[in-house]
């Protein structure tokens, strides 16, 4: 009864929602926590030989020069498909794992023929070395 | 014969030569990535399709290149579908060798060969290439392997599919692995050494560029399989194409070729099992009515790739072929191919392979063993390592083979005497 008292206490719930979006955040911050330096070999054989992270340079698929916190689909002269070019997303951690772990079902239609990175951990460091691209 | 292709170079082969040096002129002055037309279609380096970033060792994303009907392209137009390559060497045999035309008994400084290559993708779905080779010891010009595919990608079930169908002139060289006969390892040898032996399977070379086959193949999450049937081609078109003329005639329909494997692509390594066979009726002699020889090639395959972060790649491969032959009289006899080959390479640069092969069969005179070991550099043909700019168009590679023989046409005395060491280089642009 004392317990149910509390809960219903107008601040605890601010504090609820306030705990349980740090640990929303939390996570979102691990799945970037990854690392780069391991991230670039996951990168190297999953994801290398179709993206360069050379500017500029595209390959089957576009070069992944500064895409970290880029819209989908913005590299001028590469032939997106249409589901990408509509999808309306800005490559940060949290749709790069989400579209990392299964990109045909996170964008129907994309053109990239990859089944996904199941490993947690892998998608963590890739996405880590991603987000180094470009930074001076 | 010499006159009919004579004959032939004026019209369409100056054509072509004018072509390619106005597409190398044109390449010449591109921007684009110092690779063979394959490359600049993908934007991909050499090393992305190939083991030790040189062909023809292909990695999965060659595989899957290849499968897809050569269509893959990085999006952009204007590519020129068009790449050459030379190959020169030098042979040292531990004995003189009975000279065939053109070369001495020993020591051999060629040009083996030189070629133009068509290749490229020409729809979304239609892809191929198809190669115009000069070759540098009897001074001939011919068409040599052309493969044009039509293929498919559809997602099925949640799993990759492809179907396809390759139209080419080599049986087994459609397809996608490196172990069967038509394309397995050592990808160059010397034109003034021995090789593997003067006796091969059917299946192993026996009509290649005389024939021309259609092959329908699919992937379906991993499993792969072909099936096809090859038909001479005319001795007046032989001839044309400047192969000669054989009188053997393979009719289509009375020949299957087929294969079967599975294979998995796990990113950092990759390997395949499979199974094949050609049986084939051949006719000996097109003119004369006859009885022909029957031929039933089956064998079995298996390659693995350690591919990691790509500093380190280690494969192994190898093939078994057992061929059962009945001739025009009846007589039956019998003959096997194993092959076994490893390689590493080092930041897909730095190579070592070795390879045992052994030919053995009922006439003990067709039995050839030994084992040869190949160190090649390969300084191109990865994102940063580029040629210079004089050369931004190439790719190379510079080996030395050793071949050692334990024994030689069914016989172990002398046959040391064939063993080769032979230098080459190989350029492509």
């Amino acid at each position: 009864m004392r317990r149910a008292r509390i809960m219903n206490q107008s601040f605890i719930r601010p504090l609820l929602c306030g705990a349980v979006l740090a640990v929303w955040t939390a996570n979102a911050n691990a799945q970037i926590s990854g690392d780069a330096s391991d991230g670039e070999d996951v990168f190297t054989a999953n994801c290398g030989e179709c993206h360069s992270v050379r500017e500029g340079k595209d390959k089957r698929g576009p070069s992944l020069y500064g895409m970290y916190g880029a819209k989908a689909a913005q590299r001028p002269g590469f032939k997106y498909s249409d589901a990408l070019l509509t999808s309306g997303l800005v490559w940060d951690a949290e749709t790069l794992a989400r579209y990392l772990t299964d990109p045909r079902g996170a964008v129907p239609g994309s053109k990239m023929k990859f089944d996904g990175l199941a490993d947690a951990q892998e998608r963590a460091d890739v996405i880590a070395y991603m987000a180094t691209l470009g930074l001076p | 014969m010499s006159h009919t292709r004579f004959s032939l170079w004026r019209p369409w082969q100056r054509t072509l030569a004018g072509f390619a040096v106005g597409a190398a002129l044109a390449i010449g002055v591109s921007p684009v990535q110092a690779l063979p037309s394959f490359a600049r279609q993908t934007g991909m380096e050499c090393a992305s399709c190939h083991v030790g970033g040189f062909g023809p060792q292909l990695t999965p994303a060659g595989t899957l290149f290849k499968m897809g009907g050569y269509t893959d392209s990085d999006g952009k137009d204007g590519k020129i579908p068009l790449s050459a390559m030379v190959i020169g060497s030098y042979t040292h045999t531990r004995e003189d060798q009975d000279p065939e035309p053109g070369l001495k008994a020993n020591n051999n400084l060629k040009m083996n060969e030189a070629a133009l290559f068509f290749a490229g993708r020409v729809t979304d779905s239609i892809g191929g290439f198809a190669e115009l080779n000069y070759d540098g010891i009897e001074h001939k010009t011919a068409v040599d392997r052309v493969d044009f595919r039509y293929a498919r990608a559809l997602r099925l079930d949640g799993r990759d599919a492809t179907f396809g169908i390759s139209v080419n002139n080599t049986p087994s060289s459609s397809d996608p692995f490196n172990t069967l006969p038509a394309s397995i390892f050592p990808y160059t040898d010397s034109p003034a050494a021995v090789g593997t032996g003067e006796s091969a399977t059917l299946i192993n070379g026996g009509l290649e560029h005389r024939v021309l086959g259609a092959v329908a193949y699919a992937n379906y999450g991993g499993l792969y399989g072909e099936l096809g049937s090859y038909g001479s081609l005319s001795p007046s078109l032989q001839s044309k194409i400047g192969q000669g003329r054989d009188y053997q005639r393979l009719s289509m329909g009375s020949n299957a070729y087929w294969r079967l494997a599975w294979m998995q692509d796990l990113k950092t390594q990759a390997f395949h099992v499979g199974v094949f066979g050609w049986s084939a009726d051949v006719q000996p002699d097109r003119t004369v009515a006859s009885p022909k020889d029957r031929y039933h090639d089956v064998g079995v395959d298996a390659g693995y790739q350690l591919l990691g972060n790509r500093e380190h790649m280690l494969t192994l491969n190898g093939s078994y072929v057992r061929e059962h032959r009945t001739d025009i009289e009846g007589a039956k006899s019998s003959l096997r191919e194993t092959r076994l080959n490893a390689s590493y390479y080092y930041q897909q640069t730095w190579g070592a392979s070795i390879g045992r092969f052994a030919t053995t069969g009922s006439d003990p005179a067709a039995a050839t063993r030994g084992q040869m070991l190949q160190l090649d550099w390969t300084p191109w043909g990865k994102e940063n390592a580029n040629p210079p700019a004089f050369l931004s168009l190439a790719n190379l590679r510079l080996g030395l083979q050793y071949w050692n023989y334990n024994e030689f046409g069914g016989l172990s005395s002398g046959a040391k005497d064939h063993n080769t060491t032979y230098l080459f280089s190989w350029l492509s642009f």
